[in-house]
């Protein structure tokens, strides 16, 4: 792989951050991912289940070509990547310079625990006597104040959370390893001068932070005293009093600056001097405190002060780029008038808490008890919207996933209860807005009886009910008509909005970013990642709160701009070959396999040191030597480990320890110390194996214990004398791109790459580039798509890297990723030929055509897109129009066209308000079923009630009815609209002067074209993802991407970042010249090979082919991803997976099972 | 057959089950130590030979677990192993092994205490079936 100079940070390592930090690296960048938590994986490490699939699967974000750099295991679990640097429990503090070279100054707090010491064994936590709500389990329940923040990461040291530790020192009186840092001494040598001229003052600071706090604490009486003292010798922190006789405290502030300028100093001041500290701050006092002092909030200022100097490690780096991935902070529905009782009756929960009781390591182990009482639950109950779409709360915003996320609780709750679970959803609209979304929700409905109910819940109290049924909270909720019921459950689930995420205010003031009016990061027109600073991008919730799928294209997009930034300041320059250690032919050499064993620091030391295990690994005439290393996961472990590897010259390593994924890493640098080939190199668990045996309730076991070791060695060595030491192959790569569409989407993947110095061809089927931003205006923010197509257009024909050919359409197309030949024709039916490394399918879409409700009959009857060509060629005209009325949904929602077409409701919003402003006395009643005002586009559905604008609810089944009246019949009125309005409870009759519909946009990929290129559709004609939720805008084959309408519905934004996305998904192999697989690959042996092609249909990469000249199936290395499926089908044992041949298993199955018969 | 500890081979996925395995180990969670793991990439290629050769040596008993349906990393190949599993069930008798010896499972990687609680679960079934009748008949 090359590695390029240039270096980004990404901020936030939550499921954006990781899907940024993944792209930049994959292209070849320097990655420093931080995250202020001690954990990985954002709020994703808390969700097991995620819609629409229910399920995880998140591991499908790690790299798919050469793959042995990342971490192959579980991604919530942990991550690495040798282009990426993870810092934890890290915070930005500044960042200076300018875009291409950022200097950044990051501040790593200490967890108080050497990560690199910590074994995990839990012994402090069993022993630590603090009791703290534990937050990966929303509170839900406790943990000590010695902890591990997520249970199942990995590697898992654990922390101290210093705001609940009480220092008794018990766990480091137990700690094994002496990796707990808590001791006194350290904190002694932390040294407090305190200057007061009050006696009192001094002798009680002296008292709390000398006795209690265990710091080192001098005192003053004056100001000329106290410089003395500072003179004499140096002190980490002074705690000044202002009014002192004589030299006051801003005086010696100054002068005691002087003298040791990185002296920290706490302000002591009464009210009537605030202004003063203020003053102080001014030059250098790091802040205030106010007599007289209350401990509860002295002594954690202090402490905090002490963390800040004396444990954070400060850093600074150099990057090209910021992406800035943060999350979301969410709604506290117990603020405010909390009408719904959370936190005071039993059974109310947030989504999140939710999350956790079904989760397998949550609070009841995925068992459906209440928290609190363990109460079992039956009936449940999720109220939508609590802290969104609410003027009350100051959220004229939609959250929107809560729709989703509800309907998936419901789901994943029925199937754990087996299906004695009651659900009920309170909602305003369901809004649905994804690509599988409403199917999603009909199924629910339909197949697994969630019901639905449209109504707001006024208040819940608690109510035991006479028999003993439905629970004892009591719902109380309106439904559309107004009536009022009330209804009891055993839990109520509110769905909490979002909010800011803590911190996202002031670092936007820092780096000078501006705020939307929600208080979210603003983005630039069109972009959802480019801030108004330039290398400064964003990719996660800091700008709202978006889905999975969503955020993922959002995060790859972001790494896209920042990557730009970086490739224009220089950063791309300076190719950096991998040294790939050079292997003489193993294969014919004998293994010479040098076994360490791990003795955890002694402990393990009398089982492993035994003659039995050792004479029994000697036996194999495969064991060169067999070595004890005392601690194999410090770094002294893995030096003695190279250094017995240069004293026995082995060819192979076999390391007994524990934890085998985590030393992956560990081997690549083995590797490159020892010139062996790190797949000649393996790490055993043999500690889950021993760990048993020290603690005295299993001692019983202890043979078998040792037993389960010596096999796991044996089965270690059984793989690895039979692994082949051969170079993972590749593939080359021929760098050029072909963009299929050039709308909007097609011409920003084809500038995206071009601006990476690749060469991009694009095909576009009219006689002109622009797509549907042709007929365009403007957007519901109300800015103009015509100078964005005219700056698009101006740039895409300017560059020199990219050819546009119009009028132009793809014929035919084969290949694989890194050589396509695709063959086109021009309107004259001139063929021309492409050959290239990747494609991007932009093939657009279109408004739906419909002959729903009479459109074609009347020319007062029109759709959206008509009236937006209308409004803008003036060939309408509203001024004298009375009443307009919009029916949403046409078609769409139901069979065959059963989604959610995202732009219809905004489109009507943006002419609605539009018409109103022209023309303040129009009445318009727009017909809808669920206002997809998602997001920030909330504010206009509620600026529009607020101009009087009518909507009217409707469900499917009782759609508005159009009526054409005769001429004379009706005022001069084109057409009348008969619907039911549930408000009214009543049949209305509405004339209109225009019927406006919303039809919904249909996609416009042709079967043939996504099939010559080896894509899916999906059953409404759209791209079919990889994965929806972690491969958005890839397709199953690798090298075929897709993005905008062509993929899936959504707006200008959104799409540009669809096509971003897919650009960046482009560059991950267009930036090498010669692409390498993974270690694990299959291949086939041609010999044995009978061509039933069994492995070609069950191969899920289509990585296989059958080359007809060469009578050959051919394995394609780079697409394949190892999993083996064709290995299992192969009749004839053909094909073989790296690794896991079959005489490698055999012997693994022998080597386990050795004298049980 | 009162102290009978049976010998179980354990295929299971890279992506799940093995990371579950080992969250079970580092969670000191206890589960009995008749279980041998062989990590495979996945249960979609876990050929029925290496599950035959497993009893023919003499394991009391095998398990191949996986991802959850859906959460496959390699798409669908648990739903592969499933079918396999099913089929091979029926034949095993066939070859004199009881077909309850043979048990698909699905533990996600973060179902630490369910692999615990699984493999308990397991090792007392067997340990009611008894040892692999058909290894007592062996001639080698």
């Amino acid at each position: 792989m090359k590695k390029k100079i240039g270096k980004a940070l990404v901020v936030g390592a939550g499921i954006s951050g990781i899907r940024s930090a993944l792209d930049l690296a994959e292209i070849g960048y320097g990655v420093t991912l931080i995250d202020r938590s001690p954990h990985l994986g954002g709020i994703l490490s808390q969700l097991d289940y995620q819609f629409p699939t229910d399920r995880c699967g998140m591991c499908k974000m790690l790299p798919l070509v050469d793959r042995d750099v990342s971490s192959q295991y579980c991604l919530r679990k942990g991550l690495f990547h040798e282009n990426i640097e993870i810092l934890l429990s890290t915070e930005l503090s500044s960042v200076e310079g300018e875009p291409g070279h950022f200097h950044v100054r990051l501040r790593q707090k200490s967890n108080w625990v050497d990560p690199d010491l910590c074994v995990g064994c839990g012994a402090c936590a069993q022993v630590c006597p603090v009791e703290v709500a534990d937050t990966f389990n929303a509170g839900l329940t406790s943990r000590k104040a010695i902890y591990l923040p997520v249970p199942h990461a990995i590697p898992n040291p654990y922390i101290i959370d210093m705001s609940a530790c009480t220092r008794c020192g018990a766990c480091e009186a137990v700690c094994p390893t002496g990796a707990i840092r808590l001791s006194e001494q350290e904190r002694k040598k932390f040294r407090i001068l305190v200057v007061d001229d009050e006696l009192i003052v001094r002798d009680s600071l002296k008292a709390w932070f000398d006795d209690e706090a265990g710091f080192t604490v001098d005192t003053s009486e004056s100001g000329p005293d106290a410089l003395d003292k500072l003179a004499e010798r140096s002190y980490q922190l002074m705690l000044l009093d202002i009014k002192m006789p004589g030299m006051d405290g801003v005086q010696v502030l100054q002068k005691a600056k002087e003298l040791s300028p990185d002296l920290q100093v706490l302000m002591m001041t009464a009210y009537a001097t605030v202004e003063t500290a203020v003053e102080a701050m001014k030059i250098g006092a790091i802040d205030y405190l106010i007599k007289p002092f209350d401990t509860e909030t002295l002594i954690p200022r202090v402490l905090r002060v002490y963390e800040e100097i004396e444990v954070s490690k400060g850093r600074e780096i150099e990057v090209g780029s910021l992406v800035f991935c943060g999350g979301t902070s969410y709604f506290d529905p117990a603020v405010g008038k909390n009408p719904f009782g959370y936190k005071e009756l039993p059974g109310v929960v947030t989504s999140l808490e939710f999350e956790r009781i079904l989760s397998g390591s949550g609070p009841s182990q995925g068992k459906l008890v209440r928290p609190n009482d363990g109460k079992p639950i039956k009936k449940v109950a999720w109220i939508q919207c609590v802290g969104s779409r609410d003027l009350q709360t100051n959220s004229d915003f939609c959250s929107n996933i809560c729709c989703m996320h509800s309907i998936k609780e419901a789901l994943v709750a029925k199937e754990k209860s087996g299906g004695d679970l009651e659900t009920a959803i309170f909602y305003m609209d369901m809004r649905t807005f994804g690509k599988s979304y409403q199917r999603y929700r009909e199924e629910a409905e339909r197949s697994h009886g969630v019901r639905f109910e449209r109504g707001r819940v006024h208040s819940i109290i608690l109510d035991k009910p006479a028999d003993e049924t439905g629970g004892d909270l009591k719902l109380s909720y309106t439904d559309s008509s107004g009536t009022v019921h009330e209804e009891h459950f055993d839990m109520t689930v509110l769905a909490v909005g979002q909010r800011p995420s803590i911190g996202a205010e002031e670092s936007a003031k820092a780096l000078d970013i501006p705020l939307n009016p929600w208080g979210y990061w603003e983005t630039e027109p069109f972009s959802m990642t480019r801030s108004r600073r330039d290398g400064i991008v964003l990719g996660g919730a800091y700008s709202g709160l978006k889905d999975i799928s969503e955020s993922v294209i959002q995060a790859s997009s972001a790494a896209l701009s920042a990557s730009r930034v970086i490739h224009s300041s220089g950063g791309g320059l300076a190719p950096e070959t991998k040294i790939v250690p050079e292997n003489a032919d193993l294969l014919r050499e004998r293994p010479k396999i040098l076994v360490t064993l791990c003795t955890c620091d002694d402990a393990f030391s009398k089982f492993i040191k035994g003659q039995e295990l050792v004479s029994r690994l000697e036996r194999d005439p495969a064991v060169n030597a067999i070595e004890f290393v005392e601690r194999t996961c410090t770094a002294t472990g893995w030096e003695s480990i190279a250094g017995l590897a240069e004293k026995h010259r082995p060819n192979r390593v076999l390391i007994g320890a524990c934890l085998p994924y985590v030393y992956a890493r560990k081997i690549g640098e083995l590797s490159r110390k020892s010139g062996i080939n790190p797949s000649l190199m393996d790490v055993v668990d043999i500690r889950s194996s021993l760990f048993p045996m020290l603690g005295p309730e299993e001692e019983a076991d202890s043979k078998q214990c040792a037993a389960m070791a010596e096999s796991t060695l044996l089965a270690g060595l059984a793989k690895l004398k039979r692994a082949n030491p051969s170079p993972a192959p590749g593939v080359r790569i021929h760098q050029r791109a072909l963009v299929v569409g050039g709308g909007i989407a097609g011409m920003t993947a084809a500038l995206a790459i071009a601006d990476h110095g690749f060469e991009v061809d694009l095909i576009e089927k009219e006689n002109q580039l622009g797509g549907n931003l042709s007929w365009l205006k403007s957007t519901l923010s109300g800015h103009s798509t015509h100078d964005l197509l005219n700056d698009t257009v101006t740039k895409i024909e300017k560059h020199p890297l990219i050819q546009v050919h119009l009028d132009s359409k793809v014929v035919t197309s084969f290949g694989q990723v890194g050589h396509f030949l695709t063959t086109t024709q021009d309107k004259d039916g001139q063929p021309e030929s492409f050959e290239h490394g990747v494609v991007i399918l932009a093939t657009g879409g279109e408004e739906a055509a419909t002959s729903s409700f009479n459109h074609g009959k009347n020319e007062a009857i029109i759709t959206q897109k008509e009236l937006e060509q209308g409004l803008e060629h003036n060939s309408i005209d509203t001024e004298k129009m009375e009443s307009i009325v919009m029916i949403q949904c046409v078609d769409s929602r139901m069979e065959p066209r059963n989604y959610c077409s995202r732009v219809c409701c905004s489109s009507a919003l943006k002419h609605a308000l539009a018409l109103k402003e022209k023309n303040a006395n129009v009445a318009i009643y727009i017909f809808y079923r669920d206002m997809m005002s998602y997001g920030f586009m909330e504010t206009y559905f509620t600026k529009a009630r607020k101009a009087g604008i009518i909507f009217i609810q409707y469900n499917v089944n009782e759609a508005p009815e159009v009526v054409i009246p005769d001429n004379a019949e009706r005022n001069g009125k084109a057409v009348q609209v008969h619907g039911y309005d549930p408000i009214l409870g009543r049949k209305v009759e509405i004339d209109a002067d225009l019927l406006v519909l919303s039809t919904g946009i249909v996609p416009n990929l042709p079967s043939g074209l996504a099939a010559s290129f080896g894509a899916s559709i999906d059953q409404d004609g759209f791209f079919a993802e990889a994965d929806t939720k972690w491969r958005p805008v890839d397709s199953m084959k690798e090298g075929v991407f897709a993005c905008g309408l062509a993929h899936s519905p959504r707006s200008i934004e959104e799409t540009i970042a669809t096509a971003e996305a897919a650009a960046q998904r482009s560059l991950r192999i267009l930036s090498q010249e010669y692409l390498s697989s993974g270690k694990v690959v299959a291949s086939v042996r041609h010999s044995l090979c009978s061509l039933c092609e069994r492995c070609i249909e069950v191969c899920p990469y289509e990585a296989r082919s059958l080359d007809r000249d060469l009578e050959k199936i051919l394995v394609n290395p780079v697409m394949c991803q190892g999993c083996g499926s064709c290995a299992a089908i192969c009749p004839n044992s053909a094909s073989v997976l790296e690794g896991f041949h079959e005489e490698q298993i055999f012997e693994t199955i022998d080597a386990l099972l050795e004298g049980t018969i | 057959m009162e102290n009978f500890e049976p010998s179980i081979i354990a295929f299971v996925c890279n992506w799940c089950t093995y990371t579950a395995a080992d969250l079970a180990g580092t969670s000191r969670l206890y589960y009995p130590k008749n279980i041998r793991l062989i990590r495979v990439m996945c249960t979609g290629m876990v050929d029925p030979q290496y599950i035959i050769k497993a009893f023919l040596e003499g394991a009391d008993g095998v398990l191949v677990s996986g991802c959850h349906p859906g959460d496959c990393h390699y798409i669908n190949g648990n739903y592969k192993a499933r079918r396999r599993i099913k089929l091979l069930k029926e034949i095993l008798p066939q070859f004199g092994f009881e077909s309850e010896r043979l048990r698909l499972t699905w533990i996600g990687a973060s179902d630490g205490i369910q692999f615990a609680e699984i493999m308990q679960e397991l090792v007392s079934q067997i340990k009611a079936l008894g040892p692999n009748a058909a290894k007592l008949k062996m001639v080698i």
